[in-house]
């Protein structure tokens, strides 16, 4: 069922900048190993993407090699890319198995509280999230969809000719101004944890 | 001795469809998908305004009944909804797509063409699955739901006759755009079948958009592709070569994830030959991960023969497609005045990827307007053939109709070019097409008219002439009708054109050597055949018509010199063996004559040319048994060959078997209605076991087909008289003799008469 809290529900009306530690204390997630992740961003992390995906989702599916593409040619300019599960179904050894599949290289977490979900003010899979990491903590500059492939389920572009998600990062990278993304995610509904 | 002649040689057009692709659902087709579902109670108390829609009372059976036949595990949908938790889980999306009505998938219009399998959602099940989304999708209680239906993984219809398989499994990419593909499976049979319905299991149904089948009766696309023909070819549409007859594309043989077996109705199978191939034309989406289709096509065989022969015929504007970058409303027009009376039964309106709003009419000779099909917003995914619920009959002097709209600006999401460009015709994705095709079946069919479907061809080319006078396809298949229709003045210089078009072309000028023969010109036939073997001595077709012309006019030596020639160019050709076989019969070679028959059954086993030549020789030689073998395996390999039918008959009835001969003979009677001698042989068996009253019908039958054979008045004259129609036969006799004053027969019968009285 679906239970945003009241103040992100607030916050999703217009696209705020959330915060978060870059180090917490409460884990962000699990591994696919089960273990906790209490570290989204590494050293050299400038920007960390958050990726979220559905491994039953076929248009998440369908993103697979274009977020390989970008985490190729972002991951060596202080850019770090996670896959973020945040469905109750999606447990790990269903995740593990997925990303054999599909051959995911990409870090993996499993949002099992869906905090990532609320931190970033997620409802749709595959969406995506752009956090400036500083001193100060991560600051959300871009929250939506990776390209205009999709316009609606059912409306396709042979292929995306606006990749909202890598321009973006383009202007983030130059600390330029953040184009918001033109149009809205296309995919599934975010599988939201009953309370 | 059968003459194999060149009569057509179709270049088919029609297999160019694209998607020449045939039919999902027609009235069979509907009972074979709804034993696919269980039961599916009518939900008792549905929900009303006042009551909350639950799973298991409203909207499990939706989903069963809409949903479920591609959303099933191992199914062609990207998910299952068999369950409360699939429907749960995807409860959001279903509100969306059913509101869009992106889903089901169903393109048509209501109200413009009553189709069968309707996959439209009804206004009222489509406003209870937003309740229920809107009221928290609630489950209900659990035993009120329906059994879920049951699917199986494998061949819907138990084992198939014969499987063919991709030679090569084709592995797709991870991304990128669709895929177009065309695999080539080559039928590994020696004889003919005749198929009765096709299904196929694609390996991997989640990236299988739709597939069409395309029937390439001479080998021509793997001919084309030596090399790379196994690991499929690259290509939306297709151009295949439909051989030396006229053997126009009959069924529209399409399949997408929810129609997994096509079932053709019945006396309407569609035939295979030794040396055809199936082409599997795939429409592929990338799944996100390398996928490998390793895909199965499997066919279920019928003994019977087609008695009806459909015909696919299309409105197509590809000439005037030439679409300005930007431009949102260019629009296409075609039209096609029938020429007989036909009955549609299904139809597939096909563009790529800027298609927007299409059309299909039909206005009747005394004005009245019928739709065909109307898609306001036509999406290449979707893509299907539709099938009326009941045949539309459209009488001769009805014009066909298309308008067709296409969007090339950059509003057009499925625009394949960013920013648009101009774009015309042509194979690929990204290129246009603008076709509305129709299966139609010619009725009303008089008895010794020509073959209909010749007259569709004619008109059909004749319009695509008109569009484009140039086009050396239509053009060859407009001459080669009309020599199938006996035209052959017409045809000539229809074949003379296009051979002003381009004088290099050695088909065209065989076939003008063909038709040239028809008008009764065989010298300048001689002429044309020799200036192809002029060009190119190894020429086979040209030579073998050369010498079976010569045999014909009784040329002997040339005929057994060419024949000879022909066999070294072509050594494994067993219709030359068997013509040859026929010259030295004729000659009065015996042995040699039976070797040479032997030889060409040896290359084709079932030869019909060599098994008549053989049986003909025993016959000859008084050994009737031999003969009577021959024939059997002669009407066994070729079932719609009515003389092979006709000379069993003919033995059956000289050995005493009157009853056999009475079957092959209606098997004749059957393939060839308006043959004269059939009828009359069918009239002798008949009054040879005593029944006289329809032996009277069928010789009638005969002579009107054909009123100067002097023997069938006389033998009606003595069928008459023995049911004591004295005068009636006395008739016949005079008429007889009227004919033929010599007539023995018939003097001595009248003679008889006049004792009598």
């Amino acid at each position: 069922m679906r239970t945003l809290p009241l103040r992100f529900a607030v916050f999703a009306l217009f696209l705020a900048l959330s915060c978060g530690l870059a180090y917490s204390a409460e884990p962000y997630g699990v591994d696919l190993n089960g273990r906790p992740v209490h570290e989204l961003a590494g050293p050299d992390t400038r920007f960390l993407v958050l990726m979220f995906a559905a491994s039953d989702c076929p248009i998440c599916n369908r993103y697979v090699p274009e977020i390989a593409r970008l985490d190729h040619e972002y991951s060596s300019r202080g850019v770090r890319i996670w896959w973020v599960f945040p469905n109750p179904e999606d447990t790990a050894s269903i995740v593990a198995r997925h990303n054999q599949e599909f051959a995911i290289r990409e870090r993996t977490v499993l949002d099992s509280q869906q905090s990532l979900v609320h931190l970033a003010h997620i409802t749709v899979t595959p969406e995506a999230a752009i956090f400036r990491v500083d001193g100060q903590g991560m600051h959300q500059i871009y929250r939506g969809r990776v390209d205009n492939r999709y316009m609606e389920i059912g409306r396709e572009r042979p292929q995306p000719d606006h990749r909202d998600l890598e321009l973006a990062l383009d202007a983030a990278l130059a600390e330029k101004p953040i184009p918001q993304p033109a149009g809205p995610p296309v995919g599934c509904s975010v599988v939201f944890l009953q309370k | 001795m059968k003459v194999v002649a060149i009569i057509a040689i179709l270049p088919a057009i029609a297999t160019c469809v694209c998607l020449l692709g045939r039919p999902p659902e027609s009235a069979v087709h509907t009972a074979s998908n709804q034993h696919l579902f269980s039961a599916v109670p009518a939900s008792s108390e549905p929900a009303t305004d006042n009551v909350t829609p639950t799973w298991s009372r409203d909207v499990a059976p939706i989903l069963y009944k809409n949903c479920t036949t591609c959303h099933h595990p191992g199914g062609g949908g990207p998910f299952s909804l068999l369950t409360y938790a699939d429907a749960r889980r995807w409860g959001p999306q279903i509100l969306t797509v059913t509101q869009s009505r992106f889903m089901p998938p169903w393109l048509p219009e209501p109200g413009y063409g009553d189709f069968a399998d309707v996959r439209r959602l009804d206004d009222r099940d489509r406003a209870l699955l937003k309740r229920w989304v809107s009221d928290k999708m609630p489950q209900g209680e659990p035993s009120a739901a329906p059994p879920p239906p049951h699917y199986d993984q494998t061949w819907l219809m138990g084992k198939p006759d014969l499987v063919l398989k991709v030679t090569r499994p084709f592995t797709l990419n991870a991304g990128g755009t669709d895929v177009f593909r065309n695999f080539v499976l080559p039928y590994p049979l020696k004889r003919t079948e005749y198929v009765r319905a096709m299904e196929i299991l694609p390996g991997t149904p989640k990236i299988v958009h739709h597939a069409n089948v395309v029937i390439d009766r001479t080998g021509s696309l793997r001919r084309q592709h030596p090399g790379d023909w196994e690991s499929g070819i690259a290509g939306m549409e297709l151009l295949v070569d439909s051989g030396n007859r006229f053997d126009p594309d009959s069924h529209f043989l399409f399949w997408k994830p929810d129609s997994p077996a096509l079932v053709e109705p019945v006396g309407m199978p569609w035939r295979l030959d030794p040396g055809s191939d199936l082409i599997l034309n795939m429409h592929l989406k990338p799944s996100g991960k390398p996928e490998t289709l390793d895909a199965q096509v499997g066919l279920y065989f019928t003994p019977d023969p087609p008695v009806k022969q459909p015909m696919l015929l299309a409105l197509e504007r590809d000439d005037k497609l030439d679409i300005p970058a930007g431009d949102a409303d260019f629009v296409v027009e075609d039209s096609l005045t029938l020429p007989v009376d036909v009955e549609v039964l299904g139809v597939y309106p096909h563009a790529h990827y800027l298609g927007h709003d299409m059309k299909g009419w039909a206005i009747l000779p005394d004005g009245q307007k019928k739709w065909l099909v109307w898609i306001r917003d036509w999406d290449i995914d979707r893509q299907a053939v539709y099938r009326y619920k009941s045949p539309i009959l459209l009488p001769k002097g009805t014009v066909l109709h298309m308008r067709y709209s296409y969007d090339n600006s950059y509003a057009n999401v499925r625009n394949p070019h960013s920013p648009p460009v101009r774009v015309r015709a042509g194979n690929r994705s990204e290129d246009e097409m603008g076709h509305l095709w129709l299966q139609v079946l010619p009725v009303n069919v008089q008895p010794n008219s020509v073959d209909p479907r010749l007259l569709l061809e004619e008109t059909w080319m004749r319009n695509r002439l008109n569009k484009t006078p140039t086009d050396e396809i239509s053009l060859y298949n407009y001459a080669a009708a009309l020599t199938g229709e006996g035209k052959f003045t017409e045809a000539v210089s229809a074949f003379e054109r296009l051979l002003a078009l381009d004088s290099a072309d050695e088909r065209s000028r065989i076939a003008l050597g063909v038709a040239l023969d028809g008008a009764g010109k065989w010298h300048e036939a001689i002429d044309s055949f020799r200036e192809v073997l002029r060009r190119n001595s190894a020429a086979c077709d040209a030579r073998f018509d050369l010498a079976d012309l010569e045999l014909r006019h009784e040329q002997l030596e040339s005929a057994e010199a060419d024949f000879r020639a022909d066999i070294a160019s072509c050594p494994e050709d067993a219709d030359v063996h068997s013509s040859l076989g026929a010259t030295l019969q004729a000659e009065n070679q015996a042995e040699a004559a039976q070797a040479e028959f032997r030889r060409g059954l040896q290359i084709a086993p079932g030869n019909l040319s060599a098994l008549l030549g053989l049986a003909e020789m025993k016959l000859d030689a008084g050994e009737s048994e031999l003969a009577l073998q021959f024939l059997k395996e002669a009407a066994k390999a070729h079932p719609d060959s009515a003389e092979a039918h006709e000379q069993l008959a003919r033995v059956y009835a000289q050995s005493g078997d009157q009853n056999s001969a009475l079957d092959e003979l209606k098997i004749a009677v059957r393939l060839e209605p308006n043959n004269p001698q059939f009828h009359s042989a069918l009239s002798q068996v008949l009054g040879a076991i005593g029944s006289i009253v329809p032996a009277i019908e069928e010789q009638r039958t005969a002579l009107q087909l054909y009123d100067g054979d002097a023997d069938g008045w006389n033998n009606l004259g003595v069928l008459e008289l023995r049911t004591g129609q004295t005068a009636t036969a006395r008739a016949d006799f005079e008429h007889a003799l009227r004919l033929q004053p010599d007539h023995p027969q018939a003097k001595a019968n009248l003679a008889h008469l006049r004792r009598e009285n």
